[in-house]
């Protein structure tokens, strides 16, 4: 009975130790740099480079057209970019970077918005990549242009009507490979947060290549 | 004896702490609620706004303590104006316990209503069909703002008291209108036919309708048709592209009618593209204009806003933003009441939250909220706006319900 009542004491005695050993480092750690909102600086973000990431060319075919198999409708080519980005934490101690999202912008249209909200740490004084994929499909963006983009599309000499469109979305589609137009990063927003909740936000925007 | 119970006793506090001390799974208790955006598809252009709205209004939900002590985490998904998707993602959001869902577009939301119906799961969407307010059909479809339906009657009333009555052929002959919409669009076509039937309450005589489609930016046939039946006003269904195309060959080809618009045709970005034609349009809002001054809560929109995105300038952000923290406004309150009331189910957050709003201040300019449980249209005070020099002017609050008091009730669920 008393071997076991020590066995349990000791088992207690080692928790205990980690415990307090755990605290010490965070103490430790807090002394040397305690995140306040004066010493947070926000983390920089800058768009590394863009990825055609998976890619199927460019085709349209509308809801008249019977498919060997599924269901008729009206389909646009998919096309997958990742954006690739370094998010620089110039702090002493780790922060977390909460979400970031951005507007994509082939020349003068946007046509895609995206967020990715996992979470990450970035160590202090340290530089993470960060990779975001943007789907855009033929068809919703093919809408978008219609409903949002018609006024630019006719100024742009291109016509009016799905015509007009779908002849600016073949050009991208087409020409992406090469990155013959540019593309805009813009109105970007990561958030970033210290273990105490502080929180900032860093704004962003380049345009590439 | 004495000793060893210490000994058990110590063991337990060290253990008890090491695990609790060290675990941050003990620390989150988080509530999960799932949002469908538009943010790349056919109404992007107002959906990104207030998806943007959305999310900050959630930040000012968290720090204001969230449900009860409870932190919200939003799991926000652009699902491109697709229903597929949104049916995708909403059997994510039940997978991810999400106890609310803050949706998006009439197409959309009547879809998923039988859904959310047999679920029982509330979804707060931006559609503010009026066909969704009745509870005995679809009971966990809310929204915050007046309904499209109510929203019609009161601007065309507010053109009749206002300007029609200093019209100079007022009392010669009935007013003329005329509907300028598509068709096949769920959220163009579902006000159509309560502002007729207003219209025929006001003694109007009623037009062919107009087909406009939502791409159109050449509606020079469509006004020829118009001019024919001379109308003193048209209603635009539609979203804000094609109204200002509307607007813009009506001033061009001297049509000389006054504009009614819905909703999502009604804001910045109207006088934007449609320049000097916008003069003198008329619609209702289901809020404040964002900035707009003396509005309760408008502070706090703008300072969210700023903050958590900052590379996009106020001057570029919409009404959109405001409809968005009315929803969520909303939402939360109705799911503090059900929290208290200790069950954050579905069914509480509609009858012990929504269903106890009475007469509900959520600020922002809009109409003082009151769900019962029958009756889920929101608001029966409209706000009606005129465009004058580029701006908005407030014109003429319509109390639909206090005017009509006959009629009020079988108006559900137009």
């Amino acid at each position: 009975m008393y071997k076991k009542n020590k066995i349990l004491a000791l088992t207690a005695i080692i928790f205990a130790a980690f415990f307090i050993a755990s605290c010490v480092a965070t103490d430790v750690k807090i002394n040397v740099a305690a995140p306040t909102e004066e010493n947070f600086q926000t983390p920089s973000v800058t768009l590394d480079y863009v990825d055609v990431a998976h890619y199927w060319g460019w085709w349209y075919f509308s809801k008249k057209v019977k498919p060997t198999m599924g269901t008729q409708g009206d389909y646009g080519a998919p096309l997958d970019l990742a954006f690739i980005f370094n998010v620089q934490n110039p702090n002493p101690y780790p922060v977390k970077m909460d979400s970031i999202k951005f507007t994509i912008g082939f020349e003068d249209f946007d046509l895609n918005t995206v967020e990715n909200k996992e979470t990450q740490w970035i160590p202090a004084g340290k530089t993470n990549q960060v990779r975001v994929h943007a789907m855009f499909d033929g068809r919703q963006s093919l809408l978008s242009l219609l409903v949002t983009g018609g006024f630019k599309l006719q100024a742009k000499g291109l016509g009016t009507g799905a015509g007009a469109a779908l002849k600016q979305l073949g050009q991208w589609w087409e020409t992406i490979p090469g990155f013959e137009f540019p593309i805009h990063v813009k109105q970007g927003a990561a958030i970033f947060s210290t273990e105490e909740g502080i929180i900032k936000v860093t704004a962003f925007e380049k345009t590439y290549p | 004896m004495l000793k060893k119970k210490w000994q058990k006793f110590f063991i337990l506090i060290v253990s008890i702490t090491f695990i609790f001390g060290s675990s941050s799974a003990f620390a989150e208790d988080m509530i999960h609620i799932g949002a469908l955006n538009d943010m790349t598809g056919a109404t992007s252009d107002v959906g990104k706004d207030y998806a943007l709205g959305l999310s900050e209004a959630i930040h000012y939900v968290n720090d204001m303590g969230g449900i009860n002590g409870k932190k919200v985490k939003l799991y926000q998904f652009d699902y491109g104006y697709r229903i597929p998707e949104a049916l995708t993602k909403y059997k994510l959001f039940k997978r991810l316990d999400c106890k609310a869902i803050l949706g998006w577009g009439t197409g959309d939301t009547e879809a998923l209503s039988p859904t959310v119906t047999r679920d029982k799961i509330p979804f707060v969407s931006a559609s503010y069909s009026g066909h969704l307010a009745s509870a005995d059909k679809t009971p966990y479809n809310l929204f915050s703002g007046t309904d499209y339906s109510s929203n019609a009657r009161a601007t065309l009333t507010a053109w009749f008291d206002i300007k029609w009555k200093n019209h100079p052929d007022f009392g010669k002959r009935k007013p003329r209108l005329t509907c300028s919409y598509m068709s096949s669009s769920p959220y163009c076509s579902a006000p159509i036919k309560a502002i007729k039937d207003q219209a025929e309450i006001l003694g109007f005589e009623i037009g062919n309708d107009q087909s406009v489609s939502l791409f159109a930016i050449d509606t020079k046939s469509q006004i020829l048709a118009m001019k024919k039946f001379k109308p003193d006003v048209i209603w635009h269904g539609n979203t804000t592209m094609s109204v200002a195309a509307t607007i813009k060959d009506a001033y061009a080809m001297g049509l000389g009618a006054t504009h009614l618009i819905n909703v999502w045709g009604f804001d910045k970005n109207l006088i934007k593209l449609a320049g000097a034609s916008a003069n003198g349009t008329m619609g209702a809002t289901v809020c404040a204009f964002l900035g707009e001054e003396n509005i309760p809560l408008m502070d706090k929109v703008l300072e969210y806003a700023n903050k958590y995105n900052p590379g996009i300038p106020i001057e570029k952000r919409l009404i959109r933003t405001v409809q968005a923290w009315g929803n969520v406004m909303v939402l939360w309150e109705a799911m503090k009441r059900a929290d208290k009331a200790g069950d954050l189910s579905g069914e509480s957050i509609l009858k012990n939250g929504f269903e106890t709003l009475e007469n509900f201040e959520v600020g922002l300019g809009i109409s003082p909220v009151t769900y019962t449980a029958t009756d889920h249209r929101p608001g029966k005070t409209i706000t009606v706006y005129e465009i004058n020099d580029g701006k908005f002017q407030l014109v003429q609050k319509v109390d639909l319900a206090k005017r009509w008091s006959d009629k009020w009730d079988s108006w559900l669920g137009w």
